[in-house]
């Protein structure tokens, strides 16, 4: 398969901070590519540098085959791009600005644009000044996913969109997959790149930590459990796999590593299960459990800090 | 608070806003003092002897430039009201336009960003951020009281009349605070605020000027004209800053009362519903940038077409004056190169703003940059290049357009009063000579927005101050060659008084390609700067 993006060892600095301290980034034509990490750990930086707005300090940038910072304007042709924090011009309505960005990319279709802004919801009438945080991004999706593009640069686009709308835009970006395009898709939350990625990049502070399909990552995550049952339910604790097992008035709740699902549901099946609810791992619990990151450390302590050694990068 | 619920948090709001302002504050304020303080030495200086304050009393009483530039012609017996005379409608200048921009800056600019939702959310009352807004700005205005009478006094200018000139000056500012706060209630967007009421403080000079030549009662519907009757020391009027504070009062008590009947965020006037599609002039980074320009570009155009009539209309009041003050003939030309003398200041005057409505322009592409803007747009298949061409090409054109329109009223207003159809072009033709020199503001402005994007702001509008300040004081004051020859209009032919020089003319407009090609190549080589 092609790369359509290939980054490796990109060193971005701004003064003294480094924000890109060596990432590797390697997204394949046709993938839905999740590039996932905490705030402020370097995404948008990396695809500033993709875009060619920054000009990479050291390492290798290649998008489709081309230099982004020398043939910036003839790559551009080819994706389209929604930005973190849209911003548009205040006294521009929604439908001029979508216009706007879609003929400077090269044009747009217009029934899709219709179809579009009936999805999202948008009233294209109204100027930029009067637009939510999320009628500004829908602008950027709209322009977006109007063109024709074979590359959709996406960062963190639904983060200010309701959960019908987000529903709206998972469903796009499944089409775009279906007809063969390719997805850079930012975000700092894991269950979104689940619903949608085939692979997975995810970086601290300006590093590539991990990098792989989500299968291949399962085992770095946990599902949190609380299971409430008729009968005791002797050697849970002892499942390899099973970590933090407290019990209390016949409610018990403990971390399952993802690989070790099968055996504990198993081991629960005979004990008459009453209630059981099971909640997703998320990005801070992993970066948390894996690296003890600073920026999750004030999400608690560190549950069941045994086990799995920090894995080496992998691109 | 003692004030109730509705100001409440006003005193935090004040210490926020004067540790954001701690630097531009004292910069404005020693700006003013400087100002006084210079022309004072200067003044003192070249009219050392009443010989000389004789002559100059009896040129500048029949200069209708000068006072169209300057105010009254009243004290000029001594030194010290040669000074009021020179400096104060400038002082008076820069102070209104510090009100207007820490009025607006604290207001709507403050509501237009989101900052005052978020403030408005914790304890903090309906009108404390407009209180504060305005208690800053009189702050920064009642600091000017002491700042230009400590230049007065600095510089040996007896303390009564310095301490009344700044007092005018704190008053006339004042003013404008609450202009700036009433026009901040009634538009939703800070930039309309700032057009606005700088569209104010034109028409304010504008009609002094008229009133203070004509000698008749139209400066009185001046609020610079009133911080001007004070008359310092000659008259000593104090009255007409009564006049200023209750006026202020009264703009200040209709803020607030605005305020009351309006939505945090919106203005008075209701946003109307745009277009759903954009027209197909809004193609390319040139046709974006014609749609972001167009409005202020056709501000500034109507207020020099404007401004150029005035001057045109005051250029027979040159002869008038010339007539009625024999003594001046001793020391002046004949009346006819006294009218073209007047009208070489004021189509070197047009050039300034025609340069600043250039930098102006420039900068735009800037403020797209840093709120963001420019990056989506650079996202697309549009080259930095052709994003920075398209704002270049406006301010160009524009501030050329600007540039004639001013020339063209003066000539056409001339054209009607000589009966002389050849004024028009001659005039227009006479414009066509400062278009080098605005041109180099434009591409010095571009050249420091591609290689100094954090400071462009500053020192582009640092380039307008020096070449306005070269121009005005260049004459009266002693420096050394270098200082005046740094800005372009020092090689501009005054026309049309001076022969249309073509190698001049060409040497500028080379240095303007220049200028604008080492902008466009810092841009391409450089990284996108928020902020």
């Amino acid at each position: 398969m092609t790369s359509v993006i290939s980054i490796s060892g990109l060193v971005k600095s701004f003064g003294t901070a480094r924000a890109l301290d060596g990432l590797d980034l390697d997204v394949a034509a046709g993938e839905v590519h999740g590039f996932l990490g905490p705030n402020g750990s370097g995404k948008s930086t990396t695809i500033r540098v993709l875009l060619g707005l920054l000009r990479a300090d050291a390492g290798s940038v290649r998008l489709f085959d081309g230099d982004p910072w020398r043939d910036a304007v003839g790559l551009h042709r080819r994706l389209a791009y929604v930005p973190g924090d849209v911003t548009l011009w205040p006294g521009m309505s929604g439908g001029e600005a979508i216009d706007l960005l879609g003929r400077l990319q090269g044009g747009l279709d217009p029934a899709r644009r219709a179809e579009l802004l009936e999805r999202f919801e948008l009233d294209p009438r109204k100027k930029a000044r009067t637009y939510s945080k999320g009628n500004r991004q829908k602008v950027a999706l709209v322009a977006a996913l109007a063109s024709d593009a074979e590359l959709f640069v996406l960062d963190e686009p639904t983060s200010g969109l309701d959960p019908l709308k987000e529903a709206a835009f998972q469903e796009e970006v499944r089409a775009l997959r279906a007809q063969g395009r390719t997805v850079l898709l930012s975000s700092h939350i894991l269950a979104e790149a689940e619903n949608l990625c085939d692979r997975v990049s995810i970086i601290r502070r300006g590093r590539t930590v991990q990098s792989g399909s989500l299968t291949e990552l399962r085992h770095l995550t946990r599902t949190a459990m609380t299971v409430e049952t008729a009968r005791p339910v002797p050697g849970l604790a002892e499942l390899p796999g099973v970590h933090g097992l407290r019990s209390d008035a016949g409610r018990m709740r403990f971390d399952v590593d993802t690989d070790a699902l099968d055996a504990v549901v198993g081991c629960l099946a005979g004990a008459g299960v009453r209630s059981l609810t099971s909640t997703p791992p998320t990005l801070e619990e992993l970066f948390l459990r894996h690296y003890g990151d600073a920026e999750a450390e004030g999400a608690g302590p560190a549950a069941g800090a045994g086990g799995v050694p920090a894995p080496a990068a992998r691109s | 608070m003692s004030g109730g619920p509705s100001v409440a948090g006003t005193g935090t709001l004040i210490r926020a806003a004067l540790r954001r302002d701690r630097w531009r504050l004292p910069l404005w304020i020693a700006g003013g003092a400087a100002l006084v303080a210079t022309q004072s030495v200067s003044s003192q200086a070249l009219y050392d002897s009443p010989q000389d304050l004789a002559a100059y009393e009896a040129s500048v009483g029949s200069n209708a430039a000068s006072i169209a530039l300057a105010g009254p012609p009243v004290g000029l017996d001594t030194v010290a009201g040669a000074v009021a005379f020179e400096i104060s409608s400038f002082v008076i200048l820069v102070a209104a336009l510090m009100a207007m921009f820490t009025t607006g800056r604290h207001t709507r600019g403050d509501e237009e960003a989101g900052r005052t939702e978020l403030l408005r959310a914790t304890r903090v009352g309906r009108h404390a951020p407009l209180l504060a807004a305005v208690a800053v700005s009189a702050l920064a205005c009642a600091a000017m009281v002491p700042a230009v009478a400590a230049a007065g006094v600095g510089t040996g200018l007896p303390a009564g009349g310095s301490f009344l000139l700044g007092a005018s000056v704190g008053a006339g500012a004042l003013v404008f605070t609450g202009i700036t706060a009433v026009v901040a209630q009634v538009t939703a967007s800070a930039r309309a605020v700032y057009g606005m009421v700088g569209g104010a403080l034109g028409i304010a000079f504008v009609l002094r000027a008229v009133g203070d030549v004509e000698g008749s009662w139209v400066s009185w519907t001046s609020p610079i004209g009133w911080a001007q009757a004070t008359h310092p020391w000659s008259d000593d009027r104090w009255s007409p800053i009564l006049l200023c504070l209750l006026v202020t009062v009264g703009l200040l008590a209709a803020a607030g009362a605005l305020l009351d009947r309006r939505d945090l965020g919106s203005g008075l006037l209701a946003a109307r519903p745009g277009r759903a599609s954009a027209p197909p002039s809004l193609a390319s980074s040139l046709g974006l940038a014609v749609r972001l320009h167009r409005g202020a570009l056709l501000g500034w155009a109507v207020a020099l077409g404007l401004l150029g009539l005035v001057y045109g209309g005051l250029a027979g009041s040159v002869e008038t004056l010339f007539a009625d003050n024999p003594e001046a003939r001793a020391f002046l030309p004949d009346s006819g190169s006294l009218v073209d003398a007047y009208l070489a200041t004021t189509l070197s005057i047009n050039a300034l703003l025609a340069g600043a409505y250039a930098v102006s322009a420039v900068l735009r592409a800037r403020a797209e940059e840093s709120v963001g803007r420019a990056e989506p747009v650079l996202a697309t298949a549009t080259s930095r290049a052709a994003w920075l061409a398209g704002h270049g090409v406006v301010a160009l054109a524009g501030a050329s357009l600007v540039l004639l329109v001013a020339g063209a009223a003066i000539g056409a207003v001339r054209a009607v009063d000589t009966g002389d159809g050849g004024e028009f072009s001659r005039l227009l033709s006479a414009s066509t000579a400062y278009l080098p020199a605005v041109w180099v503001l434009a591409g010095a402005a571009v050249a420091l927005f591609g290689l100094l994007p954090r400071s462009a702001s500053a020192l582009a509008w640092g380039a307008v101050a020096y070449v306005a300040v070269v121009t005005m004081f260049a004459a009266s004051l002693d420096w050394p060659g270098w200082v005046d020859d740094a800005s372009p209009l020092a090689w501009t032919p005054l026309a049309p008084v001076e022969e249309w020089s073509a190698g001049a003319l060409a040497g500028l407009t080379a240095l303007a390609g220049l200028l604008l090609a080492a902008g466009v190549t810092g841009f391409r080589r450089r990284d996108l700067v928020p902020g």
